[in-house]
């Protein structure tokens, strides 16, 4: 039981004063001392709570005679703080020693419970009407460029007369116009590898069956023939997206498309060799004019997945 | 004497202003529950950290507010007006160079902060929310690494945005909406920039802010762990304040990461690559160098393939958060010390050895690459 303010202190023998001040121990959150005034506002002394005996209601019980109260030390006032001074965890919970609860009426108009439950469920069921409605329209707003139709069109990317030697990795850079929401229509670098593919190659790429690609409803709008020489991958690695470069390698006989990201490794018909990539080289429509210009459309598909899902 | 008895008597203006405001405001007993909280087991500089992060922080808003003075956020724009930050802005290269750096010190800060709470034993009851609001505030740091590092629009944002938001795309069923969502679109573009700049500026911001305030607050509400070990009556002896021991741990820690950022911003000052673009050219993407670990992890051939991407890229990750979080419902024992936590001690260094080995690695592969 703990100790309240203005309760009576009596020793074995006689009342000495009352508890003018509860000392509390900040780390055991415990009360240490009380501090006993002589009730005529003279000196204060603290007392161990050790030496107390018991606490009947209002009336606190040490276990010495009033004559040993001398020993305890005065209360210097300066070496304490009040324990609104500072910042204790948990301190409130364990203590009780206020003089008893401070009381203000409650409002007559405030004293139905079963219309303050009903106002604060109204509160709660309005917030949620207003706010349910907003999120389909916030979602369309913030939706609004996620999901683009597929671009189309052909790009002419160079000549084939660049291409000098069979099964090897070409690089053609080409600039895209891109006209995005509200911004002006830009040119954006991007690149796509050529090669000019033996039989034997094509046949890795295309595992004998003509290569179709579709629009977003579905509807073909191109087949790349499987005995068409030319063969272009999309500049995207299929891994994670990085671009990937035509070298040589240590270790290896012959070049490898590289890409320096994950260290992902195909060999020329776009077969992964080595590497965390999850699937081959992407190939995109081409076609190749009597001139030898190259035109591709420049089809992106998902990285990171075993299947050829086209996002643009 | 005289003037000294004569301010006694009759208090200057500034003290019926200060007077006037602590009645109205109680500035008083807010700076006195602020300064005076005790330190079970006294002041330590093991404590020094979460000061150092709230100190990065607010100079991080500073220097970013600076930015935006001369920063546009669309893609025909961010590169130049950053290199006209970088080149014609007086100090420009400077402000830049230590948000920069900044951001850096920030996740070594967060890792030494974390690393102390859990050596220490601080996140076991009664700190269990403490801990969680805390490991958000992980996550939010790292999102504020991962936005900002698009900003400038050069090749080497843009790739590792590029690789990043494909990462994100791994997730199961939400991921293709999170990385359109964050890309606004199928690929990267003035959309991805907007929203970047957006939630970097705005959104992580405005979390940071809530969340490290409720840190603090739960902080405050269960109280200081204090030391693993020692006794009640020596914890009691070595008590103190918060103020003025402890403020002046934390700065001297404060000076010394400021000095740090400082110093490198004029080292190693921000230098753009190439405009941004889909091809590109010579560079090599590389994320920033406290995300190498995972750069290079993802290299690993287990981590091939599309279900070993899953498990790299997301599984492993977030099984790791989760284990954290759950950490302190886990751990159940009382028992703080460190050195009679085996499996915690052990955790740890598998952890750091870990990251540093494939950090390492990863400087190690750019030779190979070249």
């Amino acid at each position: 039981m703990q100790p309240t303010l203005k309760s009576t202190v009596k020793c074995t023998d006689r009342e000495v004063g009352e508890i003018t001040r509860i000392i509390v121990d900040p780390l055991s959150l415990e009360v240490s001392h009380i501090v006993v005034g002589d009730g005529t506002g003279g000196q204060e002394r603290q007392v161990p709570m050790s030496e107390v005996q018991q606490i009947v209601g209002h009336v606190v019980h040490l276990r010495i005679p009033s004559s040993e109260m001398g020993r305890f030390p005065v209360l210097n006032r300066d070496e304490y703080v009040t324990t609104h001074e500072v910042e204790i965890a948990h301190l409130e919970e364990r203590l009780h020693v206020e003089p008893g609860e401070v009381l203000v009426p409650i409002p007559d108009l405030e004293r139905n419970i079963k219309r303050r439950t009903f106002f604060t469920n109204l509160t709660h069921a309005i917030g949620i009407l207003l706010g349910l409605p907003l999120i389909y329209p916030v979602m369309k707003y913030l939706m609004k460029p996620m999901y683009l139709p597929y671009d189309n069109r052909w790009i002419k990317v160079g000549n084939v007369n660049r291409i000098k030697v069979e099964d090897t990795g070409v690089q053609f850079k080409f600039r895209k116009k891109v006209k995005e929401a509200f911004m002006p229509e830009v040119e954006i670098l991007k690149n796509v590898w050529l090669l000019k593919a033996t039989p034997e190659v094509l046949d890795e790429v295309y595992k004998g069956k003509d290569m179709q690609f579709r629009d977003s409803q579905g509807s073909l709008i191109w087949t790349n023939n499987r005995a068409f020489p030319y063969v272009a991958y999309s500049g995207k690695c299929p891994h994670l997206g990085c671009g990937y470069k035509w070298r040589k390698v240590r270790k290896l006989p012959r070049e490898i498309f590289l890409c320096p990201c994950h260290i992902s490794i195909y060999d020329v018909s776009g077969k992964v060799l080595d590497g965390p990539a999850p699937r081959p080289l992407d190939p995109v429509p081409i076609r190749v004019s009597d001139n030898g210009d190259v035109e591709i459309i420049d089809v992106e598909f998902k990285a990171g997945v075993r299947d050829r899902i086209r996002i643009l | 004497m005289e003037p000294d008895r004569l301010v006694q008597s009759q208090p200057t203006v500034l003290e019926r202003v200060v007077a006037f405001v602590d009645e109205r405001v109680g500035l008083k007993t807010l700076q006195a529950k602020m300064l005076n909280e005790p330190v079970p087991g006294g002041s330590r500089w093991a404590y020094i950290f979460g000061s150092c992060l709230l100190f990065i922080f607010v100079l991080q808003a500073v220097t970013g507010v600076l930015l935006m003075f001369y920063y546009v956020p669309s893609v025909d724009h961010a590169y130049a007006s950053t290199q006209y930050i970088i080149h014609e802005v007086d100090y420009g290269w400077f402000i830049l160079s230590y948000h920069f750096w900044g951001s850096s010190v920030m996740v070594v800060m967060v890792f030494a902060h974390m690393s102390q709470v859990f050596l220490w034993g601080a996140y076991k009851s009664p700190r269990e929310l403490v801990w969680l609001v805390g490991l958000v505030l992980f996550g939010i740091v790292m999102a504020f690494g991962f936005t900002g590092y698009l900003l400038p629009w050069d090749q080497r944002s843009y790739w590792a945005t590029i690789v990043g938001v494909e990462i994100i795309d791994k997730t199961p069923l939400i991921g293709d909406f999170m990385a359109r969502f964050l890309k606004g679109g199928p690929t990267a573009g003035q959309m991805t920039l907007n929203r970047f700049f957006l939630i970097h500026v705005m959104v992580l911001p405005a979390a940071l802010m809530a969340l490290a305030g409720l840190h603090i607050f739960l902080f405050r509400k269960a109280g200081p762990a204090g030391p693993f070990h020692g006794g009640v009556e020596e914890l009691k002896a070595k008590t103190d304040y918060f103020f003025p021991r402890q403020v002046w741990k934390d700065i001297v820690a404060v000076s010394v990461v400021f000095v740090s950022i400082c110093g490198l911003a004029f080292i190693e000052p921000v230098v753009l690559l190439e405009e941004a673009t889909p091809d590109p050219g010579d560079y090599h993407p590389e994320p920033e160098w406290y995300f190498l670990f995972m750069f290079q992890l993802l290299r690993l051939k287990i981590f091939g393939g599309e279900l070993g991407q899953f498990l790299g890229s997301v599984a492993i990750p977030g099984a790791f958060m989760l284990l954290l979080a759950a950490l302190p419902f886990i751990d159940r024992s009382p028992e703080r010390n460190i050195f009679k936590r085996p499996i915690a001690l052990v955790s740890w260094v598998v952890v750091v050895l870990g990251i540093v080995l494939f950090t390492v690695s990863a400087v190690i592969n750019r030779e190979f690459l070249d």
